[in-house]
């Protein structure tokens, strides 16, 4: 009873004290107090050298066990960042997409990662859209759903519900929906009953991208939240990228406007090379596309 | 063993309670430590003949302290990011706002510890990152707030990266008379030994 009291006793004091503070004008002549303050604001991240950084994510189909970089590489989104516009870019490649592979003639892009690791796949990547990557970033979905739970979810907008027996029984919902690290692993590999099939997951993947995105720059001012994503991606992926370098992609992704981001996925069309079903890449379409992004990391049309 | 009243132990915890709520308020000030970049205490004449001729003493220095540390890092290079990236901030708030000789429109060098990508940058956001606009109308510039935070990235037991959350608020005199303050993050790296700003946040209002 009389501790309930004494904290009725402090909580009403310091409620007096604060009211006090607000509404008791100071002795003397008083000045001033409220004022219309017009407060301005300028952001802007330099990473050196060009305006456009690009980056290559890769999901890895790695099982417990095997190594990160020596697998099939199935989700392959191209980002592009103008850290002097704010514009950001992602090109989707479906991961069944016939292309030449440096040195290992032609295969399923996918394959890359696993005959010649992430610079391999860097190189397939060149062959196809024109844009070399400055870095590879390789992640495996256990890791990815971490990174995404470590940032506390995300949202996208899914344009149709969809479902997977295995991965998402009770499926997503048409909409804004909201996805844990499991939920958003699912939502960019599930491609069972999607009309598009791989282009529609890849398009998944760049909503999942644009969800992290938000989250992030929504975050970016919290003290520690970049540097603790920094850590994060420093632990679950592997990266040519040095700390000091992520900490710098970190900002200028925080510092992308999302009205300007613009995303496409290289279209083709199904069709078979021995008894392998595979993409035929448009690859027209997708050298436009690099060549639309290069310089500004924004495309004109898809 | 005399086993001490309840009265004594709950006073004891209250005690406690106070005790760790003094400690709470004082960390943020005992974890502050002043840059050694500040100017020389001694007042700087800036201008010779000009009747708004004023002295730019400084006299409230830069506190800096450490938000949190991401990854490992001795204690000794701890102390030596915070005075290293104390003294990057301090001289861009001096080349940009507090120092030289007002009232004055031309800022030239206002970005000392930018990358040149950066300086390019900030180049075009003048108008917040310096005194420029209001410059013409101050005769004076007296720093009131000096205070900034870091986070800092560590891999490999070396600090990789630093934000640094500021605030500055200072009061002018002239015709431009009041107080600003300018607040925000600046984001740097460590290249060759020596820490850069190669990003910023910055919001400015004055009243």
């Amino acid at each position: 009873m009389g501790r309930t009291m004494r904290l009725a006793r402090t909580v009403a004091l310091v409620a007096v004290l604060a009211v006090t503070a607000f509404v008791v004008p100071t002795s003397a002549v008083q000045q001033t107090e409220v004022s219309l303050v017009r407060i301005r604001h300028a952001q802007g991240v330099a990473t050196g050298g060009e305006d456009v950084v690009w980056i290559l994510g890769v999901g890895s189909d790695a099982r417990p066990g095997q190594v990160m970089t020596r697998a099939r590489g199935d989700a392959l989104q191209l980002v592009g960042i103008n850290t002097r516009t704010g514009a950001a870019t992602a090109i989707g490649v479906p991961r069944d997409s016939w292309v030449a592979i440096p040195g290992h003639g032609r295969e399923k892009i996918n394959s890359a990662l696993y005959f010649a690791g992430p610079r391999g796949m860097a190189g397939a990547m060149r062959n196809l859209v024109g844009i070399e990557p400055d870095y590879v970033v390789v992640t495996r979905f256990p890791f990815f759903e971490d990174m995404v739970d470590d940032i506390g979810g995300i949202t996208v907008t899914n344009p149709r519900r969809f479902t997977d027996p295995n991965l998402k029984k009770e499926g997503f919902a048409r909409g804004r929906i909201r996805l844990g690290g499991y939920d958003a692993m699912a939502f960019s590999r599930i491609r069972y009953n999607l009309p598009g099939g791989d282009f529609d997951r890849s398009a998944n993947q760049q909503r999942t991208l644009r969800g992290i995105h938000a989250r992030i720059r929504a975050q970016a001012d919290v003290p520690g939240f970049i540097e603790r994503g920094v850590m994060t991606v420093m632990a679950h992926t592997d990266t040519n990228a040095s700390p000091g370098e992520l900490f710098e992609i970190a900002q200028a992704v925080a510092q992308v406007d999302p009205r300007r981001i613009t995303t496409c996925v290289v279209r083709g069309r199904i069709g078979f090379v021995g008894a392998a079903s595979v993409v035929f890449p448009d690859v027209a379409q997708a050298r436009r596309l690099g060549r639309e992004a290069r310089q500004d990391a924004t495309l004109r049309g898809c | 063993m005399p086993r001490p009243s309840p009265g004594r132990v709950h006073h004891a915890h209250r005690a406690r309670r106070v005790v760790g709520l003094a400690l709470v308020l004082l960390v943020p000030f005992a974890s502050a430590c002043q840059s050694t970049s500040e100017p020389s205490a001694a007042p700087e004449r800036l201008s010779r003949s000009d009747s708004r001729a004023s002295l730019a003493f400084h006299p409230e220095s830069t506190k800096v302290g450490i938000h949190r540390v991401h990854g490992r890092l001795p204690v000794a290079r701890r102390k030596a990011v915070r005075t290293q990236v104390g003294a990057v901030v301090d001289r861009w708030w001096e080349a940009a706002y507090l120092g030289g000789s007002y009232p004055r429109s031309s800022f030239p060098s206002a970005f000392p510890g930018f990358t040149d990508a950066a300086e390019d940058r900030a180049r075009a956001d003048k108008a917040l990152l310096t005194n420029q606009v209001a410059g013409p109308r101050i005769d004076s510039v007296t720093a009131r707030k000096r205070a900034v935070t870091l986070d800092i990235l560590a891999a490999g037991r070396q600090a990789r990266a630093v934000t640094a959350q500021f605030v500055l608020t200072f009061d002018t005199t002239g015709s431009r008379a009041g107080t600003t303050t300018v607040r925000g993050r600046l984001f740097l790296t460590r290249k060759r030994g020596v820490w850069r700003v190669f990003g910023y946040d910055v919001a400015k209002g004055a009243r």
